[in-house]
């Protein structure tokens, strides 16, 4: 079994509209992740019908005792996110702006805070149009995404790829280098990276490429607009050759790929053939690579 | 000397696990005693942030000489691990720990 992570640095660049084209393309030979669960946005392409619903707790928040608080109000004074509130001599805790960080119960002289499991939101298994199964979560608001619900989705797709015998574990990756894209990126056989020609695009392709290269995970390149500007897809093409990274395809600015979005249609499945003959080469070359077994 | 690996069982037949801070367990060797410990490491799955350090402050209770690991570890534990002077060894994914410990004397890991 193998697993392709998608991830792209920088946001708005077509990462999710690729992966959920590529997502219809494997059909029912994938099981889907979607551990980009801060913008869960797979959902909205891809049909899942949410037959599994799990709670997901993660990281800690306070909670005050009424009966033993003296209303001294020393938690307000150190909360340093302000996430404590006082209303005539009552001490409440803004769940929202919590960020668990425990020193309210540390110092309570009442002993009258304790800090228990934070509900962050919903992870589900679901099946979604093309037959294969997705495992994607939702955050209640205000919630954030963490390592920790990355490596849950990941084990979950994992364990159903083993239990219905598919081959390959599409990730849908998360933004940025921080903790949750490590999350993704590790126990990963192949990187699709998705970029733009803009300054920011290769700025951040260039960052989250350092991450790639710690892990020693082999990548491949899809430039999304690359006609919008010939001499910044130049440097992404002469970045990719020196780094060894295969592109897997570029692809024209077409308004189409909004369009199909707004209709809740992967871009494959729209009626424009021309991105849909490149995404399928795309997902064909990523494929390759996948089966080659050498390691950088 | 004391070598830790990345696994995700607990006995010589394990798959090697290619997390570094989220590994389920750390297997150490010592090749002189001939004695193997396994440190059950699952709880990490709770660690919402940080799992990287907090797996390298339990290596270090393990003192070994060498880690033996799949993708390597991230930035931040990387960062710990370099202060410990222990060698890191990675590319040990999808082989079982005798096979890594196998590929680590032959030498054909890559060194960190």
């Amino acid at each position: 079994m193998k697993e392709v992570v998608v991830i792209s640095g920088k946001g708005g660049t077509g990462k999710t509209s690729v992966t959920a084209s590529f997502a219809v393309l494997g059909g029912e030979s994938l099981v889907i992740g979607d551990c980009d669960v801060d913008a869960d946005d797979m959902h909205l392409l891809l049909e899942p019908d949410y037959s599994n619903r799990e709670d997901f707790y993660s990281g800690y928040m306070a909670v005050i005792d009424e009966d033993k608080c003296i209303s001294c109000g020393k938690c307000r004074e150190v909360c340093r996110f302000k996430a404590v509130a006082a209303k005539d001599g009552l001490y409440r805790i803004n769940e929202i702006d919590c960020e668990g960080c425990g020193y309210c119960s540390e110092i309570c002289p009442a002993d009258a805070i304790r800090m228990q499991e934070a509900f962050v939101g919903e992870v589900f298994s679901s099946k979604i149009k093309s037959g294969a199964r997705m495992i994607h979560a939702r955050l209640k608001a205000g919630a954030d995404n963490s390592g920790k619900l990355v490596a849950r989705v990941k084990k979950d797709a994992r364990t159903a790829a083993e239990r219905d015998g598919r081959q390959i574990i599409l990730i849908d990756g998360s933004p940025g280098i921080g903790c949750p894209v490590i999350s993704s990126l590790t126990g990963a056989d192949y990187v699709i990276l998705v970029t733009e020609p803009t300054p920011s695009g290769i700025h951040d392709l260039k960052r989250v490429y350092q991450l790639v290269q710690k892990f020693s995970i082999r990548a491949g390149l899809i430039i999304n607009k690359h006609d919008i500007n010939s001499d910044a897809a130049g440097e992404l093409r002469s970045f990719a050759g020196d780094e060894g990274i295969k592109i897997l395809a570029e692809l024209p600015y077409e308004p189409d790929f909004t369009k199909a979005m707004t209709e809740g249609l992967t871009v494959v499945e729209y009626k424009n053939e021309g991105l849909k003959k490149l995404l399928a080469s795309a997902w064909a070359a990523a494929k390759n690579e996948l089966n080659t077994e050498e390691n950088i | 000397m004391r070598i830790a690996f990345t696994s995700k069982g607990q006995d010589w037949d394990a798959q090697m696990d290619p997390r570094f801070g989220r590994t389920d367990y750390i297997f150490l060797y010592d090749d002189e005693s001939e004695e193997t410990i396994t440190e059950n490491n699952t709880e990490i799955q709770n660690a919402a942030h940080g799992a990287g350090p907090q797996t390298a402050r339990k290596l270090f209770d393990l003192s070994p000489d060498v880690l033996v690991t799949g993708n390597g570890p991230g930035g931040n534990a990387a960062e710990v691990l370099k202060k410990a002077e222990l060698k890191i060894f990675t590319g040990a994914q999808n082989m079982s720990v005798k096979e890594a410990y196998a590929a680590f004397k032959e030498g054909s890991l890559t060194a960190i």
